[in-house]
């Protein structure tokens, strides 16, 4: 059972920032009716969300409920239009409440800030203010905009935030965009002097996992020996918007086979390639894009000696949501499948609040996306 | 002793006299506590409130009744009652007079007679200096030559003097208006009041100390990395209207060329940490804790001129936002304020409206555990709270990653806004992958004993009338805090420099408190 407090939406109608807590309180009690047990305010964390435009801050407020009921958080969700008129800071509060037991209520908490023109300047003072103690910050950046080009906005938003969370999906003119995100990371990560550490995360990265999976099991020497040495070429096809994913892929691959870039190639919205020094000698790498089809990495095609002759491997995105590796040029090969489910935005946010912990390979794949994106851009 | 509630003292009947009761003090929290302390039935029967001062209109004791009620209706933790506030009413009445007018002690002595009359008094007084510390020698000595100061040893009747900061406003000054009241009171007379001692969190730092098991053993050196005190006020020293930004309170005819350091850490953060580090007292007595407490004073480190650059960061706050709303820096304000009065606008103002400090406290228990201090205005949100910072666990098992380190586990007593504590600990979150992260377990005193908790101010009012001195500053007190911050003051005022680190309204303080901290790789607690 879910409960709201009052209002069709939930939220109150706007109340002054300095009566945000006091009206949270407030809503709580309403929450939790008379003569029943305590509520239960629950938040593991505080969760930061940035979005650009009134229709993304709607999409986003309608994933709350399930990225709370995965982790609870004090929810503050900002609604930047810097270009619109110039107007005031207002602020909408919400509670919801569902029973964990019977007679056990639990909470959260939620905060719409919603800024104009020049008030957006005033987001990260309103956070500070808002920012529950002694929990870990996460700040979702919501907006299409990569993080490394939001300027300080985004820095003064991160001031006090472990995690900062990011989308990649969707991102356009992708060498420049990869090169500036790889350099960024480490300028944000590392705070240079300062002692608080923090992360970044893409959620691309995380919608990866299956992908990364099932082709470190189809490369790895005790199932198919020598197959990763002898690999000469790797064609990764996707989907409309999926090319940073993609690209993300290609580094991750790129790392783990230690191959060394010569040079690149971009046609754009068709096909990227580069040409690389193997332990074979000299291998290829494309990524093409596909028509059409789910924003994704649909199809990786490795090239490689299997069983001492040219053969190859075909792994691929199926619509029941299975990958298959199919060997090709081996006599009595098996198709073998890994199941990766769908997973909303929602879900990978609600994982990713808790996952803070930096990840090295990560790290390793974008230090090489930086260096694919160099030989392109010829720097 | 009212720390134990089987021993508490009850409070005595007696006339309670606020001078100054026409200000900000008496209006905002001296009236609406003694209001709460009616309500809740916690006064003598035998019992009045009288006003002294300058300031009243029409009838007296209709001005003040009236100037009650506003101060209730705004201030009180509860709304006022017309049947309490009508009993209430009763005994508040208002003396106008000069502090400096032998006449108008003679009309109050006459009028407290006759109020002890009709309520049945039996003489007793209670005197609230509410009043600047230059008219505190004043007040003592017409009191004194009026003949209104009972001896410390008469059984049948008392008075008692409580003295309000600032007590002086550095130690040559201090010994001044100590010696001030010497005149007329005996130590024992004298309670020299700090309002943050009257709460609760306060209060219950020795009961979670000393009432419980797990807390004493690790509360030293070996366990406790170090210590953060926070003062936190999201206020300026100007307040507007919402609506038309125009000025309705100012306290910076108070606050300019005073500054956060003697405003807020020589008493209030002081006497926190006295009591946040103080050794296990042998009783509750009044002096057996105010000893321990002196103790700790004893022990501060010493600053040298070096100290004092290299450990303390002073500055100012410059235009911002708080709550949404665009605010002027600390020296517009200060500008502002001279202006409108006509009066000199002095040169740009050095007073430091932020203090951040690191200091030491050499004994066996702290040796080198250092005990942070930050206080000031127009920060992000009133906070206050003592955290104490337990010792990481060795870098092995669950803390073996060296660039994620587990958050330590931290105990935080909540002054305010919302009294109580909470103390985070690691924990594992549920699934196959061990995954580390913070838990916060909450106490929240009104959340959990469902009341309003009483104000400070009715906690500490009660107390001089129950003659209980616990939470008041003794005299070494006050002149060992002064003591140890003189060297800061010295440096200040020696100091050639113009302009104080900055910082916006609505930030956490300037670069230089970050840096202060985060040279030991530590860091400053989000609050």
């Amino acid at each position: 059972m879910i409960r709201n407090s009052p209002s069709k939406s939930g939220l109150s109608d706007p109340v002054a920032l300095k009566d945000v807590e006091r009206e949270l309180d407030r809503r709580m009690f309403i929450v939790q009716g008379t003569g029943e047990s305590p509520i239960l305010r629950a938040r593991m964390s505080n969760l930061v969300i940035y979005c650009d435009r009134p229709e993304l801050a709607n999409e986003v407020a309608n994933e709350i409920a399930e990225i709370v009921a995965t982790h609870p958080a004090r929810v503050l969700l900002l609604l930047a239009e810097p270009s619109g008129e110039a107007g005031d800071l207002t602020a909408t509060v919400a509670v919801r409440g569902r029973v964990v037991d019977p007679g056990r209520w639990v909470c959260s908490e939620f905060v719409s800030l919603h800024a104009k023109g020049r008030a957006a300047e005033r987001l990260p003072y309103a956070v500070r203010s808002l920012l529950i103690g002694d929990l870990p910050t996460n700040l979702w950046w919501a907006a299409p905009q990569p993080p490394s080009m939001a300027g300080h906005l985004l820095y003064d938003l991160a001031e006090h935030a472990q995690q900062i969370i990011y989308d990649s999906v969707g991102w356009i003119e992708p060498p420049k965009v990869m090169a500036a995100t790889a350099s960024w990371l480490n300028q944000f990560e590392a705070r240079p002097g300062r002692v608080p550490w923090r992360v970044a995360s893409d959620l691309n990265w995380r919608r990866l996992k299956y992908w990364r999976r099932i082709l470190a099991q189809t490369l790895d020497p005790a199932t198919a020996p020598g197959a990763a040495e002898s690999l000469s070429e790797i064609m990764i096809e996707h989907g409309p918007h999926a090319v940073i994913q993609a690209w993300g892929l290609a580094g991750w691959m790129m790392s783990r086979l230690g191959w060394r870039v010569q040079q690149g190639h971009f046609q754009e919205g068709e096909e990227i390639s580069w040409q690389f020094r193997s332990p074979a000698g000299l291998a290829r790498l494309r990524i093409r894009r596909l028509p059409e089809g789910t924003a994704e990495v649909q199809r990786v095609h490795l090239n490689c000696i299997l069983q001492g002759k040219p053969g190859a491997f075909n792994v691929e995105l199926h619509s029941d949501r299975r990958i298959s590796v199919m060997p090709e040029g081996v006599i009595k090969a098996e198709q073998r499948t890994l199941t990766a489910p769908v997973q909303s935005r929602a879900e990978l946010i609600s994982r990713q609040l808790s996952d803070r912990e930096r990840d090295p390979v990560f790290h390793e794949s974008m230090a090489v996306a930086l260096i694919l994106a160099q030989r392109l851009l010829g720097s | 002793m009212t720390w134990g509630a089987h021993q508490a003292l009850l409070p005595q009947p007696c006339a309670l006299v606020i001078f100054g009761a026409a200000g900000d003090l008496s209006w905002r929290k001296l009236l609406p506590a003694i209001y709460n302390l009616n309500v809740d039935g916690e006064l003598p029967s035998n019992f009045a409130v009288v006003g002294f001062g300058v300031g009243s209109k029409g009838d007296p004791d209709e001005w003040i009744r009236e100037r009650a009620k506003d101060g209730i209706t705004r201030f009180s933790r509860r709304p006022p009652d017309e049947n309490h506030f009508a009993h209430f009413a009763r005994s508040l009445f208002y003396v106008e007079g000069s502090f400096n007018d032998a006449r108008a002690y003679a009309q109050l002595k006459a009028r407290l007679e006759s109020i002890d009359q009709q309520f049945g008094i039996p003489g007793s007084r209670i005197y609230y200096l509410a009043v600047p510390p230059n008219v505190v020698g004043m007040s003592v000595d017409h009191l004194k030559a009026a003949g209104m100061v009972a001896s410390p040893s008469d059984t049948r009747v008392f008075t008692r003097v409580i003295v309000e900061k600032p007590i002086g406003r550095d130690l040559e000054s201090a010994k001044k208006v100590i010696a001030d009241v010497d005149k007329a009171f005996a130590e024992n007379q004298t309670y020299r009041i700090d309002h943050y001692l009257g709460k609760e969190t306060v209060q219950n730092l020795l009961v979670i100390r000393f009432a419980n098991s797990i807390f004493e053993p690790l509360w030293n050196k070996n366990h406790v990395d170090h210590v953060q005190i926070t003062v936190a006020e999201e206020e300026g020293l100007t307040h507007r209207d919402p609506k038309t930004h125009e000025v309705t309170g100012s306290r910076i005819g108070y606050y300019e060329g005073v500054g956060a350091l003697r405003d807020m850490v020589q008493n209030h953060i002081l006497q926190v940490l006295c009591l946040t580090c103080m050794e296990p007292p042998w009783s509750l007595g009044a002096d057996v804790i105010r000893d321990a407490k002196s103790g700790v004073l004893r022990c501060l480190r010493p600053l040298s001129r070096e100290d004092v650059k290299t450990s303390v960061v002073r500055a100012q706050y410059i235009a911002g936002d708080i709550n949404g709303e665009e605010v002027p820096g600390y020296r517009h304000e200060v500008r502002e304020y001279f202006a409108s009065r006509n009066q000199p606008v002095p040169s740009d103002s050095t007073t430091e409206t932020f203090v951040a400090m690191r200091l030491f406290i050499d004994n066996w228990r702290w040796a080198d555990v250092p005990f942070y201090i930050r206080t000031g205005k127009r920060l992000p949100k009133r906070a206050s709270e003592v955290a104490i910072q337990f010792k990481e666990v060795p870098q092995i098992l669950f803390n073996a990653h060296p660039d994620i380190p587990l958050e330590p586990t931290v105990l935080a007593l909540r002054v305010q806004p919302e009294e109580g504590l909470s103390l985070r600990i690691a924990s594992k979150l549920p699934g196959p992958k061990v995954r580390i992260y913070p838990v916060k377990l909450e106490f929240n005193y009104t959340a959990s004993y469902a009341a309003t908790t009483p104000e400070a101010y009715e906690r500490l009012l009660l107390d001089v009338m129950a003659g209980d001195a616990t939470l008041f500053m003794r005299r070494d007190a006050v002149e060992a805090a002064w003591q140890f911050v003189a060297p800061i003051l010295e440096n200040w005022e020696n100091s050639r420099e113009r302009y104080l680190p900055e910082y916006r309204a609505g930030t956490w303080g300037p670069l230089e408190a970050d840096k202060l901290i985060e040279a030991d790789g530590r860091q400053w607690r989000t609050l």
